[in-house]
């Protein structure tokens, strides 16, 4: 009889109260449980403090998850954006060699064989476009659409949201980074360079 | 809860010891401040420099709750107080919010290892936002520089200084996981700690006794406590704060990551992804399908950290 309130007491109840905790914890759902259960879109829009963004932005001629979104524009940081002002029928003189070629620009896109030169990506006749493979003129605001040609996996994630980045808010309408919000197109890599701070060594 | 007490101590200390007032009267005065239950108001028994509405303030701080007990009267009031306190103690003007959680929203949070390239403007970011100890040189996240496949950031360099990204390195970031089953709160004495429900996990800092079980507990590192009184150069302070966020903490207190409370319920992104300059970082709301932080999670490999320690956590680390 002893032994047996023994048990009772050392094994049978501390057994029963931790299952009981165990069935209360899963009753509040994990996090994936949760993820699952929830279906229906949240409408994003119904958080005021995020609708303000004082750059400029474009609608994207692409969709996401059904719907449109935003991205940042590239034009107006062009310095010398209209190119045509330049690029006339007129033989340039050679007084304005060092003002108008684009001396201060060197490529570094693509290895070997593959390197890419100016008019893979610039359109020969019109130099305010960008042009792709297949001859189709690309604005600058959009060269999303050139990049992705061979970039396609990236650029499928940045659709999705898993490369690049929104703007300032998580919330509001969606606006993302163009590809050349972040990488240089003449020199996409990202370059080595000293880290912003350090940490100190972890306490033992 | 009574910096302002601890902070004068050394002044008290001075005035004893030139002869100002007597150890007699000085033991006294505290005898009888301890006798009217409030040590934590009367700074000792040589008299006080702080205004007399400086010390109601302080009176009043003193008495509140809990925060989760206050009601929307009582947590405006307190966020008055402290903006009013940080006037007349740092001559700072704070605007202090104890904005609500968010219906229908859970924060979750994805770092691709793959991207990273360990530049730390996250970690830069954090300190700045947060108003972290500049002396101690706090910092929520930490960046170690990893070897091919290593998983565990116990195998890698978590303080590198040196030009990144290095090849055949890649970069893990680790900070506060939010978990769902948070092993911190659990262990937290005084309920001091606990989990939002918009699943941020929020210190009070007026209520933490600075006992640091939080910190034995977490298996992540994610926590950090204050040693001493944080210092943050008057010009430096982000006077954007938030009553369970980036508001100044004293001696003796915990605090933690708390997904820049004060930005994400306004529908910012958090500091750290902010900065990024990668966009390593992705951030959003879990409950929403449209989301990107759902469009990781079902097109990407994931994998959280000591996943098998079933503490839930709503940070994912995921690959391209």
């Amino acid at each position: 009889m002893k032994i047996l309130t023994l048990l009772l007491s050392f094994i049978l109840l501390p057994t029963v109260i931790l299952l009981i905790s165990q069935l209360a914890i899963a009753r509040q759902g994990s996090v994936l449980e949760r993820i699952h259960e929830a279906d229906q879109p949240f409408d994003n829009m119904q958080i005021e403090s995020a609708h303000q963004l004082s750059v400029k932005t474009v609608l994207a001629k692409e969709s996401y998850q059904g719907g449109t979104f935003r991205v940042l524009a590239r034009k107006d940081a062009i310095s010398r954006y209209r190119c045509r002002v330049c690029h006339t029928k007129k033989t340039p003189q050679a007084r304005d060699g060092a003002l108008i070629t684009h001396g201060d620009i060197s490529i570094n896109h693509g290895e070997g064989k593959n390197a890419l030169t100016c008019i893979e990506c610039h359109d020969r006749q019109d130099r305010d476009f960008l042009v792709d493979m297949q001859g189709q003129k690309i604005d600058f605001d959009h060269s999303y659409q050139l990049c992705g040609q061979c970039h396609f996996r990236p650029k499928r994630d940045w659709l999705g949201g898993a490369h690049g980045k929104r703007v300032t808010y998580w919330a509001g309408e969606r606006v993302v980074m163009n590809c050349t919000s972040c990488h240089d197109p003449h020199s996409p890599a990202f370059k080595t360079k000293m880290p912003e701070t350090y940490s100190l060594p972890l306490d033992e | 809860m009574d910096h302002g007490n601890k902070k004068d101590a050394p002044l008290k200390t001075a005035d004893l010891m030139e002869s100002k007032c007597t150890r007699r009267s000085f033991l006294k005065g505290v005898s009888i401040a301890a006798a009217a239950g409030s040590a934590g108001l009367v700074t000792g028994g040589c008299g006080s420099s702080a205004s007399s509405e400086e010390m109601g303030l302080k009176w009043e701080e003193f008495f509140k709750k809990n925060y989760r007990l206050m009601t929307h009267e009582e947590k405006d009031a307190t966020v008055t107080r402290l903006e009013r306190l940080a006037k007349l103690q740092r001559g700072v003007d704070v605007q202090m919010s104890n904005q609500e959680p968010i219906n229908d929203v859970l924060y979750g949070y994805a770092f691709n290892i793959t991207r990273c390239k360990g530049y730390m403007d996250c970690v830069e970011a954090c300190v700045q936002e947060n108003n972290l100890d500049r002396q101690s040189k706090t910092q929520y996240i930490r960046l170690f520089e990893m070897d091919p496949g290593q998983l565990d950031p116990t195998s890698g360099d978590g303080k590198y200084y040196h030009e990144v990204p290095v090849e055949d390195k890649f970069y893990m970031g680790v900070q506060c996981y939010h978990c769902e089953n948070a092993p911190c709160i659990q262990a937290c004495p005084t309920k001091a700690t606990w989990r939002e429900p918009d699943g941020i996990v929020v210190v009070d800092y007026d209520w933490c006794i600075g006992c640091r079980y939080c910190m034995a507990a977490c298996p992540y590192w994610g926590r950090r406590f204050n040693w001493g009184e944080p210092v943050v150069p008057k010009e430096e302070i982000n006077t954007k704060q938030h009553y369970l966020g980036n508001r100044m903490r004293m001696k003796g207190v915990m605090e933690k990551c708390t997904f820049c409370i004060q930005r994400t319920r306004q529908g910012k992104l958090p500091a750290c992804v902010d900065s990024c300059p990668t966009g390593s970082r992705v951030f959003g709301n879990l409950l929403d399908p449209d989301s990107e932080i759902r469009f990781v999670l079902k097109n990407k490999k994931v994998f959280r950290f000591k996943e098998e320690l079933g503490t839930d956590p709503k940070f994912w680390y995921f690959m391209d």
